[in-house]
């Protein structure tokens, strides 16, 4: 047997030359290319300070709006600015219950992004699943799968949640399923898509001929290659489930009073705005505006990085 | 002495890389003479297209040019970008490496034809067709009339070729830049190409700037040769002084790593490739390879009498209306340390058969036999231990290789699942194949975007001896490198057949390689073979006429026996058959021991 020494240093003695590019994992490649992104900058910035707020709600609130004991009636629909009897400042102002609309606003984005993102990964966990399962699978099994996928996106989102919560009632858990129902449908088309993609490559084509098993080609090789669209198409759906959510919950079939989201907080304030207290709708709506455009700007910018025609 | 038609004086081209000017050619410098060919070759990343571009200033705004390019007189780079669009497609002529994307689609032939007669030579409608007709007869498209209704899908590579030259000589330039025109097509065409580009020169009287990678395709056609690495000329001279005693230790290495056909005359075994120091020019001495075949041993593959048919379906209700017959009839066995050739054009069916081997594709029908193991009849877990003994390596590389898993991992992996090796005992048999390959063991935790096109190559390989097997099938695996890198691979993998005694089923369209590493070939034509023998007896003794054909098409790097060629101008045959079609069983007779010749119709008959 020759000695593998010998043979190396032949080799290097070749032309050939070693790319001298730093080893970067796609994460932080990605994470990067965020920060030198202005728009995606501010996205990034404007979404992480609604999320600490939503996250810190409980320590920073000057107010527990669940208390009832902390609320009083007098204080109803202050003004922005508004002093308390217990000389508290109420800077946005309080709704008609009294509460504060600071405090109401931090618990309220809580709710949302909890309902938001919860929905959004079952959605992602299941709508991949399948996507990944249906292009692998191919023939009829595909077919079956897709035409499921086609009914489900003919019909509008907001009609689909409607009836899932005429039938299943209110409470955040019931939202949530019924965000996961009308979201999956977008991830399985999505990952299907370029999984079909991949699935025609000569690496899958290599995992094949060495016999590895179905699970781990498609979980191992298959689903890391398809995860850009995916993680684009998720960040806007994480965006669009809050939206909906907000939607449902201001026509009063959402979430429940006692859980109160910024759809909830819009739709309380919405029969005083003609008689001039804007606030109690105006302040909540700014807050589901600017987390919507925050997560919108990050996923546009993202779509951007991981287009894979940019990488060179 | 008359003038140049193109002189190019301290050509340099510049790329913006991330905010850097960054040379890619430097101080390019030749002319090229009336009637003259002059073949700029180098390898990949030796700026040869970036020449051509820069000279017809067809590249971006990214990109700046210093220096003098004059032609006719003119200089190239300080023109007006309007008065350059005349020059372009009206005094220089040009042809690109893929015939299919610089034809619109969506256009018939013969509207593509005339509107650049009408647009550049001011035409009227009846006379651009007319002008159209006598073009395509001059690039030898037979039923010229007929065709220019047709859309560029259907014309076959070769046809379009032609029809893109068609093209570039309707303005009757006075130079054509040619920009590694034969590359994409296969070798018999490729010499009708070459063959249509020297009648047109003279016809024409044009003056001829080939950019090729391929020293053969240079030796056929230049007359002087400008031979380029990484953005520099390292030399320049006639052809034939390139080719009988180039000065410059790169093209020495470059001429010696080139497989020329006929140079295994006489010898009975493969033979490595003399590698030549880059530096001082020198080749180190070969060592002859060992006899690796094992004949005491019972044949490690054997196929027989293996089908493979692609149904085709149309309409609703999706009948087969007719099968691409890919595979006919094809029967061989290898023999452990062997290595047999699958050679033919592409459409031939030899990927097809390897692919059936391992059954990536399933067969119609026949048997594949690995290790005494029936493949056709194998279960799920009969074929994964089935597959431990056969691994395929592929043409690409980096398609190859998942994008997003570290190269040791990737090794690592098949030997994990099939429970080889543990965890922690697969890093080290990780290095170990690293090293069997040429590579060092900390390169396991690169990903493949790290490594170059050979280097790539030589991990898919490492992947491919992580199971131990007995059968590699290697599906065009040096195709895709160059030949410096190509010469080193099929090094590596003589090497590699000395140590561990593998069989290989070597699956190529390169007669010249195929004849270096073979011990047996076999000549496949619409989806049969046609001849089957020992690597001497075939090359040496061609009996089949596609064999033969295939033969005296290949271009030989030697410009002193440049021939006159006899070349035909038929296309290769559709493999497309009716539903219902039964092929004709085949004969075949033994014109010496173990060499195999298909028995043609006519002798059938008698």
């Amino acid at each position: 047997m020759s000695n593998p020494h010998e043979l190396s240093t032949s080799v290097h003695a070749g032309t050939e030359t070693i790319a001298a590019k730093p080893a970067m994992s796609p994460l932080k490649r990605t994470f990067i290319a965020l920060l030198h992104n202005r728009l995606a900058l501010t996205g990034l910035i404007i979404t992480g300070i609604l999320l600490l707020a939503a996250i810190l709600a409980p320590v920073l609130a000057p107010q527990d709006p669940y208390d009832l004991a902390q609320l009083d009636i007098m204080d109803g629909r202050l003004a922005p600015g508004g002093e308390s009897m217990s000389g508290l400042t109420y800077w946005l102002g309080t709704d008609t219950q009294g509460r504060d609309l600071v405090s109401a606003i931090m618990y309220g984005l809580r709710t949302s992004i909890l309902v938001g993102l919860v929905s959004a990964a079952v959605a992602l966990v299941i709508g991949t699943s399948i996507g990944l399962f249906s292009a692998y699978a191919g023939g009829r099994t595909d077919a079956v799968l897709m035409r499921i996928v086609d009914i489900q996106l003919s019909f509008p989102s907001i009609l689909i949640a409607l009836i899932f919560l005429a039938i299943l009632g209110q409470g955040v858990d019931k939202i949530i399923i019924a965000l996961v129902v009308t979201q999956w449908a977008y991830y399985a088309r999505t990952v299907r898509g370029s999984a079909l993609v991949e699935s025609k490559r000569a690496y899958i084509e290599a995992a094949r001929s060495m016999a590895l098993p179905d699970r781990s080609i498609i979980f191992r090789h298959m689903l890391p290659n398809c995860l850009p669209p995916l993680i684009v198409v998720a960040t806007m759906r994480v965006a669009y489930a809050i939206m909906l959510e907000a939607t449902l919950s201001f026509l009063g079939i959402g979430l429940p009073v006692t859980e109160p989201s910024l759809g909830l907080l819009i739709s309380n304030g919405f029969e005083y705005i003609l008689s001039g207290d804007y606030w109690i709708s105006f302040f909540p709506g700014i807050t589901l505006l600017l987390l919507i455009v925050g997560i919108n700007l990050i996923g546009d910018a993202l779509r951007d990085i991981l287009n894979p025609r940019r990488e060179g | 002495m008359t003038r140049p038609i193109l002189s190019i004086d301290d050509l340099n081209t510049a790329f913006k890389v991330g905010g850097e000017w960054r040379n890619v050619i430097r101080d390019v410098t030749f002319d090229i003479a009336e009637r003259e060919t002059v073949a700029v070759v180098g390898e990949s990343g030796s700026g040869k297209s970036v020449t051509a571009m820069s000279i017809m200033r067809l590249l971006g705004p990214n990109a700046r040019s210093t220096g003098r390019i004059e032609f006719e007189g003119q200089d190239l780079l300080s023109l007006p970008m309007d008065l350059m669009q005349h020059i372009r497609g009206n005094r220089i002529g040009m042809i690109f490496q893929e015939p299919m994307t610089s034809l619109n689609p969506v256009l018939k032939i013969g509207d593509q034809i005339t509107e650049v007669l009408m647009q550049h030579r001011g035409m009227d409608q009846g006379k651009a067709r007319a002008e159209a007709v006598r073009l395509l007869d001059k690039v030898r498209i037979p039923s010229a009339q007929a065709r220019l209704n047709e859309y560029p899908m259907s014309f076959s590579g070769g046809m379009r070729q032609r029809v893109v030259i068609a093209i570039a000589l309707a303005c009757e330039p006075k130079l054509l830049i040619a920009d590694e025109p034969t590359t994409a097509l296969d070798v018999t065409i490729q010499a009708q190409i070459l063959e249509l580009i020297k009648t047109l020169q003279q016809e024409e009287g044009m003056s001829v700037l080939f950019i090729t990678h391929d020293m053969g395709v240079v030796a056929e056609i230049s007359d002087r040769t400008v031979v380029m690495y990484r953005g520099d000329i390292v030399e320049a001279d006639t052809t034939e002084r390139i080719f009988r005693d180039a000065a410059h230790p790169y093209t020495r290495a470059l001429l010696s790593a080139v497989p020329q056909l006929g140079s295994m005359a006489g010898e009975p075994r493969p033979l490595r490739f003399p590698i030549v120091d880059m530096r001082t020019g020198e080749a180190q001495p070969v060592k002859p390879t060992a006899d690796t075949v094992r004949t005491d041993e019972a044949p490690i593959l054997k196929v027989d009498h293996l089908v493979t048919r692609f149904p085709v379906r149309k309409g609703i209700l999706q009948r087969t209306v007719g099968n691409i017959h890919a595979v006919e009839d094809v029967s061989f066995e290898l023999r452990k340390g062997e290595t047999l050739s699958l050679v033919g054009e592409s459409g031939c069916g030899k990927s097809t058969t390897g692919r059936s081997i391992i059954r990536l594709t399933d067969l119609t029908s026949g048997s594949v036999t690995i290790s005494g193991r029936d493949v056709a009849s194998a279960s799920k877990t009969e074929l994964a231990s089935i597959r431990r003994d056969a691994q395929m390596i592929f043409q690409d590389p980096f398609e190859s290789l998942n994008p997003r898993m570290r190269v040791g991992d990737a090794i690592a992996e098949p030997m994990v699942t099939h429970g080889l090796v543990n965890r922690a005992d697969a890093r080290q048999r990780v290095g170990k194949l690293l090293e069997q390959v040429g590579l060092s063991p900390a390169m396991a935790d690169r990903f493949p975007h790290e490594f170059s096109g050979g280097q790539r190559q030589r991990v898919c390989i490492a992947r491919a001896l992580a199971l131990d097997p007995k059968l590699i099938v290697a599906d065009e695996s040096v195709s895709a490198l160059d030949v410096s890198i190509k010469a080193q691979v099929i090094n590596l993998m003589l090497d590699l057949q000395e140590q561990l005694g593998l069989g290989y089923l070597f699956i190529s369209h390169d007669m010249a390689v195929v004849e270096r590493i073979s011990h047996r070939v076999a000549v496949m034509y619409l989806g049969e073979i046609v001849e089957i023998g020992p690597r001497q007896a075939v090359f040496e003794n061609p009996q089949h006429p596609y064999t033969r054909k295939l033969m005296s098409a290949v271009p030989i790097a030697d410009p002193t026996r440049r021939r006159v060629r006899n070349i035909s101008n038929d296309e290769i045959r559709s493999p497309y058959h009716d539903a219902g079609y039964t092929p004709a069983p085949l004969h075949y007779q033994e014109v010496s021991a173990g060499h195999f010749v298909q028995m043609q119709a006519v002798e059938k008959a008698a």
